[in-house]
């Protein structure tokens, strides 16, 4: 499993010394620390923070280290919520999160609490990065940008949660724009990233190489549609893309549709299906499939086929049930909302 | 939670839905009023808060149990599909 976001413990660990016992001159970071959070941060892995100190701390080690923490959880409570609870605000799994600190005792803790997570001590983080766990391959900008990314997130939270009002009336209110189009060689590498890192929203839970999307990308009998999202608090970039087969009859088949779990909420799912709907029927397709390896972790992308029109029929073996779910496109197309951008239409 | 009527469910429902969505005025939403589409408004961010939660207070595994999730058709499906399952 890949190591999406890693926990630090404050004393002794990120910082080199005891926050509350200098008061007067609170300890800088461990340059050890600091330079393999750093080297993380460029592979777009996002750092975060559980520490037994007031809220002051992770101000002042956000200061100190210069790293942006998409998380902070700072208490006395035990570290195992807090992990559990990093996990939800970052909406990640709990086999996605790594946690440092130099306490044997609240590494057990952890370990026993939260048993899919890696818990490392600070004298493993040198060696730790070199991990198949800590390499998620290509790094993209999307990648490098992404604390900065979870930062705009939590203020766009702060503001959905006081805004009266519908979810569509918020996505207006956020200037929010969704543009679909054609993937191109340049966009090879954030394919491939979306199709490790992304569960909550992926129909095959299948990573794809870079060769093998530079062959669909440039295969005549595919279609590569990518998905950029951005707003008013900030530009995610590329967030989703869908690949249909064309050589399947008149019907369009999604062999692969994934979309970044940040980009949940945000209307760019039930886009891209709407707009795919559109799509096929304009191509003479009398049906849209989306066959989908379905599992407890996808159950959002469920939602939004069933949401989106889409019936599903179970096929495949018990143990790997692949449901295709399928919608009628020959009616008329589904409408797109406001904030859809399509620059070249069809 | 066991043993409990649609309309308790029901009931327990609308306050999910409005922790969900943060919109105080679905509290008042009837059981003949549809999830998905306008109105509620259900999306898979809001949908999976509120799947999350009927887990946690009832047991009941909506989403494993029912591919196309039927029980979604109206608030009042949803509770009468809890309510026979819960306890």
């Amino acid at each position: 499993m890949i190591v999406k976001c890693v926990i630090w413990d404050l004393d002794n660990t990120l910082l080199s010394g005891v926050y509350l016992e200098s008061a007067a001159a609170p300890p800088g970071a461990d340059p050890a620390m600091l330079a393999a959070a750093g080297t993380l941060r460029d592979r777009g892995i996002v750092h975060a923070i559980a520490s037994r100190n007031p809220p002051e701390a992770a101000v002042h080690a956000a200061r100190v280290t210069g790293l942006d923490f998409a998380a902070a959880e700072c208490g006395w409570g035990r570290k195992s919520d807090a992990v559990r609870r990093i996990v939800a605000d970052l909406d990640i799994g709990a086999d996605a999160v790594a946690f440092v600190d130099d306490d044997l005792y609240e590494r057990a803790e952890v370990s026993f609490a939260v048993p899919e997570a890696l818990v490392l001590a600070p004298e493993d983080m040198a060696d730790a990065v070199g991990w198949p766990e800590f390499s998620p391959g290509a790094v993209t900008p999307e990648a490098r940008r992404r604390g900065e990314m979870y930062a705009q997130r939590r203020r766009r939270l702060l503001e959905a949660r006081s805004f009266a009002g519908s979810r569509d009336e918020f996505l207006r209110y956020c200037e929010t724009e969704v543009t679909i189009g054609p993937a191109t060689a340049a966009d090879v590498p954030r394919l491939h990233e979306l199709s490790v890192r992304t569960h909550q929203f992926n129909t095959t839970g299948e990573p794809v190489d870079e060769p093998a999307l530079r062959e669909l990308v440039a295969s005549p009998a595919h279609e590569v549609s990518t998905v950029r999202l951005r707003d008013k608090f900030g530009d995610d970039g590329l967030v989703g893309a869908s690949v249909v087969s064309r050589d399947t009859g008149t019907d369009w088949t999604v062999t692969l549709l994934m979309m970044s779990c940040r980009a949940m909420g945000r209307g760019v799912i039930e886009a891209l299906l709407a707009w795919l709907a559109g799509a096929a029927g304009r191509d003479g397709a009398a049906t849209l499939a989306v066959p989908c390896l379905v599992s407890p972790r996808n159950m959002p992308l469920q939602l939004a086929l069933a949401g989106s029109g889409f019936r599903a029929a179970q096929s495949g073996p018990a143990d790997r049930p692949v449901a295709v779910f399928s919608r009628a496109v020959s009616g008329p197309a589904p409408e797109l909302p406001g904030w859809v951008i399509v620059p070249e239409a069809g | 939670m066991s043993g409990a009527t649609a309309p308790e469910v029901a009931d327990e429902l609308r306050d999910i839905l409005v922790r969900a969505t943060g919109r105080e005025e679905l509290r008042g939403i009837d059981d003949q009023q549809p999830l998905f589409g306008a109105g509620v408004g259900l999306d898979s961010l809001t949908g999976t808060l509120l799947l999350r939660e009927v887990r946690r207070r009832f047991g009941v595994d909506v989403a494993g149990e029912d591919l196309n999730l039927d029980a979604l058709a109206t608030l009042g499906t949803l509770a009468a599909f809890i309510a026979e399952r819960a306890g």
